[in-house]
């Protein structure tokens, strides 16, 4: 059976390479020449049987691409370097972030906050190599938890590298030492990202570092300078502000929290954290840095020309973005386009011009989050067994995790401004919100965008306890559809955070009851 | 009606090589929608494009063609691509002749019949309404391929995030929308037409039901209201248009734009350099021959070495590594660090990083070269020919003589000789340094030390 399969298959990679190359001479004909020879090769040398899918990749795009294959009944490999699932979101990502930012807040709270509320506590000391390792359990159990989901739903995991050597045909360097190769009748490309490095400092991850050095310090940095002031450079800023570090965040536009922040609620955030003790340079350029000595220098500049100074910091965080990483991934092989930052092109079903080879996550187009890549890991499986597959991007939140949290989704008023679209807005502050009072905690509002003329919602900007949570129902809302009305008419529990978003609502088709 | 999703295939970009087994699939399909004659209509080739020009049809009435045949090129102001057949059929008749400029998307431009029908005596059906193309293909949901063929307009691709017309039958426009569909239809050319009314199945949204209550309105009331919402949902603006109290076209129109923002925007993709689609740079080329100044630069480079590594590797350890993994590595390695061109405008890469404030360009960033490779003992005469000069390095490298040969086409690329083979590169003007030292450490290190590759 084996014997005969093989040169069947030859004959027809054969046969593919040869249709495919008038196709390739015009679009690469390097990459034909070495395409047709390997393929031929490997048609030989191969004839292991093909998989109906092979992921590269094994972050939240790929794992979750592949257990959802796996659930379809699809032949599935999946193929990560790292030595555990999950990517960058669970091993050096999400989790990890957010295991250290919840902790830091609890210790922050015990240290400052816990008197007036009537707990006393004594020595209250921080055990930074405890709170690390509290982090690493989250993280373990949760890559684990995918191993697991892997072997449960058939899904077929290897450790290694992999590179195309052919449009159907994955090497894999393993980890564990060898060399593999599989064939795969589709392919998902799902390599992620990684930080964009700083021209001029050298990343150490100890003293010049991303947020994978910054979620790993093994003590708590006298002062720290964070250059960028998105969503991770202040994630990062807040967990080590809390713990005790001076923390100064540079920022070469005149407002945090990246491209997405409603700029009213930016300013606001802003705010709330200079009290919380972190200090603001914005409109700031940094135009070089010296990391050879002890401490690190950056020179600074105002971003219109002017102004120099020099600052020095034991810790210089890098997170001015990220970018998708495709290297070593052997694209020239099969003749595969990125764009001009490093984006593997894609069509609207996550094809590439090579049609069974798929790209989703953040090596390719939208926002890099872990839960779009997770809704194209899905839509892309649909496509293969349904013919169809639904991502709405404009129904995609972004959250920070700080204290207060931040969260959006759909567009801020400076977006509906360059539409031209005519809306109307509505605010409710948590410091009128019984629940946040009862709490102590009423920093914040909720904020909703609607259409001027039919009050359909485009828009939700939430600062405050538990925006994260709470933009699940502008998401939801927003899918739908649905008026300000429709959410003003829908009852939330009492007394909940949420009604804050009710009221908010309200305020914007009529009035809020309690402000 | 729906015969752009049926038949054409967009070939340029994303052209299917299998064409063999997707055209079984979609045949399958299509043969559910039997007719005698369709009309074949301008397709939309990208997410922005509204209109055309037919730069040439590739058949004549009453011929037949098969599934991938390039039936006609049409023009826009991007590109000219090859729209191809996706099944078997025969060109009634061509309603758009050559060299017709500005054809709206949607608009026939053709009829066109199942093979072996004779194109004789079928029936030439009548001019669809174009603005209903859209909602019968979705009603039908077309396989990929089909959509794709529709255009690569991401808001055909997504049904369920259409917030627009949902589907219903066309018919029901007349009954329903009485006045303001017929007064839409009239204007599809630029305005969205109204959403489509039908029987709402989902309990009413709450504003719904109070604006129904409060203005005497009944449920069967509502299902005979346009509706814009996902799926066929009657929102709250579709009740306000039909109340006058907003205008009436106003929903839809809203509704395509949050529809074409839950796509992912992939027009206006600026490719990296050296995988620029030959397609579009052949063309444009042959439109204007005297501006793209490239220059093919080649340097001689012996895999002697390589071989002599990959055999030692295989002898050793017993792995077989193909000579292109030695050579795609050193290629990965000769790619750091490059020289920038001297004509480089700012990339949208570069404004972002200044807009980061890392704005000192740097000097040298990551090339994106792979070699073409020519064993020097075949020679043959398949490759295409293509516009660029040939250079010998030592023209580069000596100031003076930076005359520039020209070449009509250049020598076929016919596999890795084991001994010396050419490498080269084709550089921008103003480039050539970069592919230079690109090509020198190639040549470094592969000659030198190649085990260094892939140990
Ligand atoms: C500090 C930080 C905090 C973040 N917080 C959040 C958050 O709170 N919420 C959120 O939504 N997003 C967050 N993100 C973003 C999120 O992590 C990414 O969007 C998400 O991980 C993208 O998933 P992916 O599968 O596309 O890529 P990745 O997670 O990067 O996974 C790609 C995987 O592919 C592997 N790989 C690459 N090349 C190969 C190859 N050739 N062979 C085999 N394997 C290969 C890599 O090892 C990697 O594990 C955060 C990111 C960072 C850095």
């Amino acid at each position: 059976m084996l014997s005969r399969l093989a040169p069947r298959a030859a004959i027809r990679t054969a046969f593919q390479a040869q249709k495919s190359t008038p196709h390739l001479l015009r679009a690469a004909p390097i990459t034909s020449l070495f395409g047709d020879r390997i393929s031929q090769r490997r048609g030989y040398a191969t004839p292991a049987e093909e998989r109906d899918l092979v992921i590269i990749g094994g972050g939240v795009a790929g794992y979750v691409a592949a257990i959802k294959a796996g659930q379809e009944g699809l032949k599935v490999a999946c193929i990560e370097k790292r030595g555990s699932l999950g990517g960058t979101c669970l091993n050096v990502g999400c989790i990890p972030s957010k295991s250290l930012l919840n902790n830091s807040h609890l210790y922050h709270q015990i240290l400052h906050d816990s008197k007036h509320r009537g707990i006393e506590v004594g020595d209250v000391k921080l055990n930074l190599k405890q709170m690390m390792s509290a982090k690493e359990t989250s993280v373990n159990g949760l890559t684990k938890g995918i191993e697991f989901l892997f072997k449960k739903n058939n899904v077929e995991y290897i450790k290694g590298t992999g590179a195309f050597a052919d449009e159907h045909t994955i090497a894999v360097n393993l980890v564990d030492g060898g060399e593999t190769s599989v064939r795969g009748k589709n392919i998902f490309i799902a390599t992620g990202s990684e930080s964009t490095p700083f021209p001029g400092l050298t990343i150490d991850e100890k003293k010049v570092i991303t947020s994978t050095g910054a979620i790993a310090l093994d003590k708590v940095p006298k002062k720290m300078i964070v250059i960028g002031g998105g969503i991770i450079g202040l994630e990062m800023a807040s967990v080590w502000s809390r713990l005790g570090a001076d923390v100064t965040i540079v920022e070469f536009l005149g407002q945090i929290g990246g491209p997405g922040m409603d700029a009213e609620i930016a300013k606001n955030t802003q705010k709330i954290f200079a009290k919380q003790g972190m200090k603001f340079k914005l409109n700031t350029k940094v135009a070089g840095g010296d990391d050879s000595g002890d401490l690190v220098k950056l020179n600074l500049e105002a971003a219109k020309g002017g102004k120099e100074e020099t600052v020095e910091a034991d810790v210089v965080l890098v997170a001015i973005g990220r970018r998708a990483y495709t290297s070593g991934l052997g694209l020239e092989n099969i003749g595969l386009e990125t764009d001009d930052r490093g984006r593997l092109v894609i069509d609207s079903e996550y094809r590439t011009k090579i049609p069974h080879i798929r790209v989703i996550g953040d090596c390719t187009f939208g926002p890099m989050l872990a839960h779009k890549a997770e809704e194209e890991a899905v839509a892309a499986v649909e496509f293969l067994t349904k013919n169809y597959g639904h991502v709405n991007y404009n129904a995609i939140p972004s959250v920070m995790y700080t204290h207060p949290e931040v969260a959006w989704v759909g567009q801020n008023e400076a977006e509906l401004k360059e539409a031209g679209v005519k809306y109307k807005v509505g605010s409710f502050p948590f410091s009128a919100n019984s629940r946040a009072k009862t709490n102590l905690d009423t920093e914040g509002m909720v904020k909703f965008l609607a259409d001027a003329e039919t009050d359909r919602i485009l828009g939700v900007h939430i600062i405050g306890p538990n925006a994260g949570e709470m933009i699940a129902e502008g998401t939801l809302a927003l899918e739908y559809g649905a008026s300000t009305e429709d959410v003003g008419r829908t009852s939330h529990a009492h007394p909940t955070l949420a009604e804050a978003f009710k009221e908010a609502a309200m305020a914007t088709y009529g009035k809020a009851i309690h402000y | 009606m729906a015969s752009v999703f049926n038949t054409a295939k967009l070939s340029a970009r994303l052209a299917s090589r299998y064409a063999p087994r997707c055209a079984a699939r979609r045949g399958f399909r299509i043969s559910s929608r039997n007719e005698a004659a369709q009309n074949f209509t301008m397709p939309a080739l990208s997410p922005t494009m509204t209109e055309g020009n037919i730069a040439n049809w590739r058949v004549k009435e009453g011929d037949s063609f098969s599934a991938g045949d390039v039936l006609l090129e049409i023009e826009t102001d991007k590109a000219t691509m090859d729209v191809e057949a996706q099944d078997d059929g025969v060109m009634v008749k061509i309603m758009s002749e050559e060299g017709s400029k500005g054809v709206k998307v949607g608009y026939r431009i053709a009829v066109i019949a199942e093979a072996g029908d004779d194109a004789a005596s079928v029936e030439i059906p009548a001019e669809d309404k174009p603005a209903e193309e859209g909602q019968l293909a979705r009603k039908d949901r077309p396989s990929p391929q089909e959509k794709l063929a529709g255009g690569l307009d991401p808001a055909e691709s997504s049904p369920s995030s259409a917030e627009a017309p949902p589907s219903s039958a066309p018919e029901s426009d007349a009954s329903a929308g009485g006045a303001a569909a017929t007064a839409s239809a009239a204007q599809k050319e630029t305005k969205p037409q109204s959403g489509r009314a039908q029987k709402q199945t989902y309990p009413l949204y709450p504003s719904v039901e109070h604006l129904l209550h409060t203005n005497g309105l009944t449920k069967e009331d509502a299902n005979s209201i346009p509706a814009s919402g996902p799926n066929g949902r009657l929102l709250k603006g579709d009740v306000l248009a039909h109340l006058g109290r907003v205008k009436k076209d106003y929903p839809s129109q809203s509704a395509a734009r949050l529809t074409k923002l839950g796509h992912l925007d992939l027009s206006n993709i600026q490719l990296s350099k050296p995988t620029l689609p030959k397609t579009e740079a052949a063309k444009e080329a042959a439109a204007v021959p005297e501006i793209p100044q490239e220059t093919e630069i080649a340097v001689p480079i012996s895999l002697s070495a390589v071989i002599a590594t990959q055999k030692k590797v295989n002898d050793t350890l017993g792995i077989f590594l193909p000579l292109s993994t030695f050579i795609a590595r050193a290629s990965e390695l000769a790619n750091e660090d490059l020289p920038l061109s001297k004509s480089r405008k700012p990339t949208a890469n570069d404004l972002f990083n200044s807009v980061l404030g890392l704005d000192q360009v740097a000097a040298s960033s990551r090339g994106r070269y792979t070699p073409q490779v020519m064993g020097l003992a075949t020679p043959s005469s398949t490759a295409p020919a293509r516009r660029a000069k040939k250079q010998d390095i030592i023209d580069i490298l000596a100031p003076k003589s930076t005359a520039k040969k020209s070449i009509a086409g250049r020598p076929g690329a016919v596999g890795i000789s084991t001994g010396a083979n050419v490498f080269s590169v084709v550089a921008k003007s103003g480039e050539e340094k970069r592919a230079v030292e690109y090509l020198e450490r190639m040549k470094l290190a592969l000659e030198k030390e190649p085990g260094r590759l892939v140990l």
